[in-house]
């Protein structure tokens, strides 16, 4: 099944190079994002176990390949009538073949077992994403290009000295450590040399910050993210974060049982707070919508990171906060883009009165915000609390008091520039006020809100099940 | 063997930091790429066989062959002024290096009293890493950067081979291969850069910002 999928994504390139037809690579796409999709949520469920040694299966893999296959199948399926509507005609050309690109490169992340390919791949998830990024071939574009894919590049080259003295840090255990397999590291933790760990896990959270997108490394990121098309936006915020972030659990799992585990706690902790305060500073003064939301990714994904630093209850809380995030920016990256189609800008100030002119994307727009803001009954809101609650009664609870007090700001602070456009009247508009068409973006967008309300309320067994064998494995108890 | 070359590599990056040329640092890059393939024959002398040619030759052509001509290409194409632009003066830059390259091999020196490590490669390699990062900190032009990223990915070459065990074939031929796109991929955006903006330096790029 795993090799009928990938097969079935190298045809889809082979197709996308050489046929021109935009209509027939679309489908093509369609066609393995929904095969992709399939496979993956038989790994999820636990119906297919690919026994393969140098594949990992477990429950992180499984988890994080669903979140990021489901992303990538709605970016797909928006894909052909954001194109239409998209006046730039030389970015479509490559458009499929890099996406399918992009899912090899990150499904190959998630399923290798082995230090080496995981950093080849994420390299590889760095090249197929660039090229994305410069869609719209303005000058803007090719800067955040530019800057994702040197930063980003330096970032993973650090990573991979760190994964050097990950190796370093094995010499002399009893184990084949020239392999790089993450399973061996974390059977035989106890025997690696902690000065070495230390300062390969420095390395490794440093490299790949570049690309999960957490302070200070975050500004290629956020370039990247704003300037991109809101299909690839949203599939940076909701999916390449997500692969990078495998990297350092899989790091954390391995040093959680020797001594440096704390250090690597406090660095983590450091790190998402960080993240937290740049997003707080930003939002006081925010100009450009869409650079708003990769900020608001910034915040999530700090906080991710703080949950995680924390363990415990906190660490589950975000494990469902990586999926309901992921669902919930994919959705407010869909209706940033149609409001940046309808306004031709990304200004906020020059957006104004989004309810009457658009409405149905216009209320979308507003959910999805309540959504990411943590308001019942969106999964965000059960995640947070959670997260909050693991805080709080861990041995850092003083993390809470900043956490609360950004958290709160940010609220605030990112919705009056968003209550701004979508109610401001604005009489020099000069845009036909009227009715919008209901397009396949607004059909994705409110099914993944349902997706994300439903996720929360019902709360499937699998995916409880999925989050506490990943705190199991990683030697966690609540 | 393995010590005398780390420490010809170790003089190119010397020459690299005093130098104010642009053809010079394509020939650090050459000379680099030679001898890391050098080093990588020597490993492979008590074991010959076909399989052990793979790599080296993969890295002559990349490192020696494909990568310098390619830039060389683009400087001349988009006609770049042959000089470095630094925003620090030369001297203090040549202080700047050598003070890290001293540290890291003290450093290196005690770290070697608890794992086994070939200290000078091991040295060599990081201040590799280093310097390549002083590059793209300091130095203006965006073609440097790419440069100064090509040094650091060198550096961690030599310093994966300081280690006592051998990363396997695949990862480091992807590895290389990553490299290689990283860099054309580059080189087309430096095209359109310099097709957009009217100058090369780096502030230029500055229209992104909060």
């Amino acid at each position: 099944m795993l090799v009928l999928s990938l097969s079935f994504i190298v045809i889809s390139m082979m197709i996308c190079y050489f046929f021109k037809n935009i209509q027939l690579q679309y489908f093509i796409s369609l066609l393995t994002a929904l095969i992709h999709l399939i496979f993956s949520f038989c790994f999820f469920m636990g119906w297919y176990d690919p026994e393969i040694f140098f594949v990992s299966d477990d429950s992180l893999s499984r988890l994080f390949l669903f979140v990021v296959s489901n992303v990538y199948f709605w970016v797909v399926l928006i894909s052909l009538s954001f194109l239409k509507k998209s006046s730039a005609s030389n970015g479509k050309k490559y458009y499929f073949l890099l996406l399918n690109f992009y899912l090899l490169a990150n499904t190959s992340v998630i399923l290798s077992n082995s230090f080496g390919v995981y950093w080849v791949s994420i390299e590889a998830t760095t090249l197929s994403i660039a090229p994305l990024i410069y869609y719209y071939r303005s000058e803007e574009s090719l800067e955040a290009m530019w800057k994702y894919l040197f930063i980003a590049s330096v970032g993973v080259a650090l990573a991979f000295i760190g994964i050097l003295f990950f190796s370093l840090a094995a010499e002399g255990a009893a184990f084949e450590s020239s392999d790089l397999f993450f399973s061996d590291f974390v059977k035989h933790a106890k025997q690696l040399n902690p000065i070495w760990l230390k300062a390969g896990f420095i390395f490794i959270f440093v490299g790949l910050s570049t690309k999960i997108g957490i302070a200070p490394a975050h500004s290629a990121d956020i370039d990247a993210t704003s300037n991109s098309p809101s299909p690839i936006a949203a599939l940076m915020s909701g999916s390449l974060r997500v692969t990078a972030l495998v990297g350092l659990l899989r790091v954390l799992q391995i040093v959680q049982s020797t001594p440096i585990y704390g250090f690597a706690r406090i660095l983590l902790i450091s790190g998402g707070l960080l993240s937290l305060f740049f997003t707080f500073i930003y939002m006081f003064y925010p100009k450009n919508f869409k650079r708003l939301l990769a900020y608001s990714s910034v915040e999530h994904l700090g906080l991710i990171v703080i949950g995680i630093g924390i363990g415990g209850l906190a660490f589950i809380g975000a494990f469902y906060h990586i999926v309901y995030n992921s669902i919930n920016k994919t959705v407010l990256f869909f209706s940033a883009g149609n409001i940046h189609q309808k306004y031709q800008t990304r200004k906020i100030e020059k957006v104004s009165d989004i309810l009457s002119f658009i409405p149905i994307t216009g209320w979308l727009f507003l959910i999805s915000f309540f959504a990411i803001s943590g308001i019942p009954p969106f999964g965000i809101f059960f995640s947070e609390l959670t997260i909050f609650e693991g805080i709080l009664f861990s041995d850092k609870s003083w993390v809470l008091g900043p956490v609360l007090f950004f958290l709160l700001f940010i609220f605030i602070n990112m919705a009056r520039p968003l209550f701004k456009m979508l109610y401001r009247k604005d009489q020099s508009l000069a845009l036909e006020p009227g009715r919008e068409k209901l397009t396949f973006i607004h059909i994705a967008a409110i099914a993944l809100l349902l997706l994300l309300t439903l996720l929360a309320l019902f709360s499937p067994d699998i995916l409880q099940k999925r989050i506490f064998t990943i705190l199991n494995d990683f030697g966690m108890r609540l | 063997m393995f010590n005398l070359f780390s420490i010809l590599f170790c003089l190119s990056l010397l020459y690299l930091s005093v130098t104010s040329r642009l053809n010079a640092y394509i020939s650090v890059l050459r000379i680099q790429g030679i001898l890391l393939t050098l080093l990588l024959l020597f490993h492979s002398i008590g074991h010959f066989s076909v399989l052990t040619l793979i790599l080296p030759l993969t890295l002559f052509t990349i490192k020696v062959i494909l990568v310098p001509r390619y830039i060389k290409k683009i400087i001349f194409d988009l006609e770049i002024k042959r000089t470095i632009e630094s925003s620090m003066r030369q001297f203090s830059f040549l202080l700047l290096v050598l003070f890290s390259m001293a540290v890291i091999f003290f450093v290196s020196n005690s770290l070697s009293k608890s794992v086994k490590i070939d200290i000078i490669p091991f040295a060599s390699g990081f201040s590799s890493v280093v310097i390549g990062l002083f590059v793209i900190m300091l130095r203006k032009k965006l073609i440097v950067h790419v440069i100064g990223f090509l040094v650091m990915e060198n550096g961690i070459f030599l310093f994966g081979s300081a280690l006592s065990f051998k990363i396997p074939l695949m990862i480091e031929l992807g590895a290389l291969l990553d490299v290689f796109v990283v860099v054309f991929l580059m080189g087309i955006a430096l095209n359109k850069i310099s097709s957009t903006f009217s100058g090369f330096d780096i502030t230029e790029l500055r229209r992104l910002k909060d």
